[in-house]
């Protein structure tokens, strides 16, 4: 009996052994696997050990004020260049004369074809040859431009901006041409799906409204416009005191009074302009659909959003900076993107005009992605609507925000546009120093109370490609 | 102490001033191969990082079209240390402007961002070099992704099936004549383990450039290149350089397609790599800006506005490349009538060959003067002058040619340009019409 009681059972042992192995061989083959789960880049401590972390930058910008002409100026004197970014107010597309649509873009390039006793050839030769960059753009609300120029040729770029400016030649032959080049532009908006849905989506938003015009106007109302209605508009809308200028690179405030006396004193003090009537986009989920043969579908999508004054500006900017701006770490790209794979990117982004605030977006995703794809957009929106953020996400996109303030310091022609920017929305010249206090201050409260005024609604829907017959009615 | 200063001198010594070029950058050379250019511009607290791989879509296999540029995909998502969407996150934290793009010669990772943030983006970016961990739902996830990005980018443009095939034709059997994006067939047929391969095989410190651009010093940009670069173990690059194309033909291509609504028309023609031009790559370049660059070039002059006969020509020369540099002229016909092919070819010839004969030297020191008066804009934007450096030195330019671009404008001759037009003349070409579908069956 008790012989049997000490008897060795291998068999016993045998599991055992089996079993320990099992176990040692399990923790040295996943153990780095395991520990690898708690091992993370220690970004925190990486910056705050750094060299580089104490880098201060402070950016002053000045006012200018001679007779009658006003500008932002931030002195940068690290190159020998000048950048003046300027705009004339109420002198856009939507304030173009009715039967003379696409008028705006066509001085726009007739402004640079020649001046004074250079033609066209010469002026832009010239223009060339020193390093002088001139150009004329037109935008819904303003008619714009921008000079850049070497400090060593300021003399030279004046000559040649008051050339273009006071006494462009608008030649014939050569408006021909321009009218012939817009036509095509015309023709060729309409190859592509995408920017043909854009002018489509101006006309079903904007309906009704100057600011559902196309920026090359009509095939016929090109045709109309001669040399005398150029001429008359560049009298009536570049003045002084609907002017604006951004100024920025190796000039100082003395010499600002000078140069901008020098460009612009000349113009007439008032122009003659209109206002537009306001407009209040009312979505309702509308869906429309431009019908084509494409190999993906693209949507757009709109909603009111609100003006760049207005105390819900901060917080939907913030919430909108969540929601679809962020790029690849944004709601909507993480769900339909990153997730599921339906779509290469979809965004959304805040549009501020003189007359109209919008918030729109964009996606596009091959016909049997696409259903899906808008379904999803529908609820991440009212999601959005229903519960807003979380106070981490808030955190998140504040850190963000701030962490990127100085990324719009980045080119001295950056610098002139964004100065004229915060003239145009009216946001004070201490606006860089209170920025980041804007985006500090709003609460989770503004931003959920944002997030639900703006995104209970769902956004009128504009798609262009194959339209899914179930749909039509 | 001591040692450790002795240490510190002798890696100051190895960064050495360049001559005084067009961006003053500073190179040098990890002890695993890696190539760090540094370029200083402190005008604001940024800093451009880019880490450049010398391969791109022409270093796949055949059949594996597209997998460098789902690879570039993959690698937002997820190291060993950097789970999933995290990366993309702490971008977003550090309040970075990132991206990446893939090309025939390189793939590339950018990212411009705050100076105070850049040891946190070149630790997450050595991380992703050697760390690479994507699991099979991202990679499924990523490979409907590029197939849609295809589907938007190139296929929804009307025009892609003829820009397609004229690359088909123009480069025969070489993979320049390929989609970056690879075939739609090509892209789902891909797998998990031919991306980890891809990376396996490329993503080396060896076979990469950093370019740092912006408020950084070249010591400090060192010291922080070694302490998170530096580690990075090298692998043995095994791959054939793309083959010259050689052959000589001239062809043609004429297409027309639903949605076109304007003729266009386009000829190019297939130069040896720059190394080995007639000529220097400059003599092509002053040649490509005295015919069509911008309104004021003799092609434009003559046919836009003299002849009325176009309503845009532009002539460019694309040489920063691996393979064969190509010429390439544009033009967009100004006629209301069925359009004309033979009679445009010989107009754009009987063009050219005049714009040859009045080509003073007067004339060619204007173009040249055009060419560099820009470059006082070079040194602005960080960015700029990062993009540029990285392109060149990614297919195999030498800092200092870089450095030189103006003083081999300036070296241009008379004799160089028409020596560059006779090479052109000669070498392979094709010409291609892109033409609604109503006018081809007009001209029928």
């Amino acid at each position: 009996m008790s012989r049997k009681n000490i008897r060795i059972y291998w068999g016993d042992y045998l599991w055992r052994l089996i079993i320990v192995a099992l176990l040692l061989g399990g923790i040295f083959y996943y153990g780095p696997l395991f520990y690898a789960r708690f091992q993370y880049l220690p970004i925190e401590q990486i910056l705050a050990s750094s060299p580089l972390k104490n880098r201060t930058f402070t950016a002053t910008v000045q006012q200018i004020k001679g007779d009658n002409i006003k500008a932002y100026l931030l002195e940068e004197h690290a190159n020998p260049i000048i950048s003046i970014s300027f705009a004339f107010q109420k002198a856009g597309v939507a304030h173009e004369p009715e039967d003379m649509l696409g008028l705006t873009t066509i001085l726009s390039e007739m402004l640079t074809a020649g001046g004074a006793d250079y033609d066209a050839k010469t002026f832009k030769d010239l223009c060339a040859e020193y390093g002088i960059k001139l150009e004329f753009a037109t935008t819904a609300d303003n008619f714009s431009g921008t000079l850049q120029f070497p400090k060593e040729f300021q003399e030279k770029a004046v000559e040649l901006f008051r050339a273009a400016l006071y006494e462009p030649q608008f030649d014939e032959a050569y408006l021909t041409l321009v009218k012939k080049r817009q036509l095509l532009a015309l023709q060729l908006q309409k190859e592509q799906p995408a920017q043909l849905l854009a002018d489509k989506f101006k006309q079903f938003v904007f309906a009704g409204h100057p600011y559902e015009r196309n920026v090359l106007g009509t095939e016929e109302s090109i045709g109309k416009i001669n040399v005398a209605d150029l001429e008359s508009y560049r009298q009536e809308k570049l003045a002084q005191n609907n002017l604006l200028i951004g100024i920025a690179g190796d000039v100082t405030a003395t010499e600002t009074v000078q140069l901008l006396k020098q460009l612009f004193a000349d113009l007439p003090i008032a122009a003659k302009t209109d206002e537009l009537s306001p407009l209040e986009i009312e979505a309702t989920g509308v869906k429309q659909a431009v019908s084509r043969q494409t190999a993906q579908n693209i949507a757009r999508f709109a909603t009111q959003g609100t003006f760049r004054n207005s105390v819900d500006f901060y917080p939907l900017y913030i919430v909108n900076y969540i929601f679809g701006e962020s790029g690849l770490n944004s709601r909507l790209n993480k769900r339909i993107r990153e997730q599921e794979g339906l779509t290469y990117g979809v965004y959304t982004y805040l549009v501020v005009k003189k007359a109209a605030a919008l918030i729109e977006g964009a996606f596009s995703a091959t016909p049997e992605n696409f259903e899906r794809a808008v379904e999803m957009l529908r609820q991440e929106w009212k999601r959005l609507g229903k519960e807003g953020i979380s106070k981490q996400e808030l955190a998140q996109a504040k850190e963000a925000l701030i962490a990127s303030y100085n990324l719009r310091f980045a080119s001295t022609a950056g610098i002139a546009d964004m100065l004229l920017a915060m003239q145009i929305y009216d946001l004070g010249i201490d606006f860089l120093q209170k920025r980041n206090d804007y985006i500090n201050e709003v609460t989770l409260q503004a931003a959920n109370a944002a997030a639900k005024k703006y995104f209970s609604a769902e956004p009128d829907l504009m798609y262009i490609g194959v339209v899914d017959t179930k749909e039509k009615k | 102490m001591k040692p450790l200063f002795a240490i510190v001198l002798l890696c100051l010594g190895a960064v050495f001033p360049a001559f005084a070029g067009l961006f003053k950058a500073t190179e040098f050379t990890l002890d695993n191969g890696m190539q760090v250019v540094v370029i200083e511009n402190h005008k604001a607290p940024l800093v451009k990082h880019m880490v450049w791989y010398k391969t791109g879509s022409v270093d796949e296999i055949r059949g594996k079209g597209g997998i460098a540029h789902l690879l570039e995909h993959l690698m937002f998502r997820g190291t060993k240390l950097v789970k999933k969407n995290e990366f993309n996150q702490k971008l977003d934290e550090l309040g970075a402007e990132h991206n990446a793009f893939t090309s025939f010669d390189m793939t590339v990772y950018h990212q411009l961002a705050d100076i105070s943030k850049l040891e946190a983006l070149m630790a997450l970016e050595a991380d992703r070099m050697q760390n690479l961990a994507f699991d099979r739902e991202a990679f499924d996830a990523e490979q409907k992704i590029v197939y849609q990005e295809r589907q938007q980018v190139v296929e929804n443009n009307p025009a892609a099936a003829f820009n397609e095939r004229f690359n088909l034709l123009l480069w025969g059997n070489s993979p320049y004549g390929q989609p970056i994006t690879g075939q739609n067939d090509e892209i789902m047929a891909l797998t998990y383990d031919d991306a980890r391969d891809f990376y396996a095989q490329y993503y080396a410190p060896n076979n990469a450039i950093l370019v740092l651009s912006g408020d950084i010093e070249p010591q400090l940009a060192q010291e922080l290149a070694e302490k998170y670069y530096g580690k990075l173990p090298s692998v043995t690059i095994e791959r054939e350089e793309p083959k010259e194309v050689k052959d000589v033909f001239k062809t043609s291509l004429e297409m027309s397609l639903p949605d076109i609504q304007a003729v266009k028309m386009v000829q190019k023609f297939l130069l040896p790599n720059y190394k080995n031009l007639t000529g220097t790559y400059f003599d092509y370049l002053v040649l490509a800006e005295y015919l069509g660059g911008g309104e004021t070039s003799a092609l434009y002059q003559d046919l836009v506005v003299e002849q009325e006969v176009a309503l845009s020509v532009s002539v460019n020369y694309h040489y920063l490349t691996r393979g064969n540099s190509v010429f390439g002229i544009s033009l967009r016909p100004n006629t209301d009538e069925a359009f004309n092919r033979t009679w445009y070819e010989q107009i754009l010839n009987d063009s050219m060959a005049q714009a040859m004969n009045n080509l003073t030297t007067d004339e060619l020191e204007k173009v040249k003067r055009k060419m560099t008066a820009d470059l006082v804009y070079i040194n602005d934007n960080p960015e700029d002058a990062a993009y540029w450096v990285g392109y060149a030195l990614a297919v195999g330019f030498s800092l200092e040619d870089i450095e030189h671009f103006v003083e081999g404008i300036k070296n241009v001759t008379l004799e160089g340009v028409h020596k560059a037009y006779r090479q052109v003349e000669l070498a392979a070409q094709v010409e291609g019409v892109l033409l609604p579908k109503q006018l081809q069956e007009d001209n029928q």
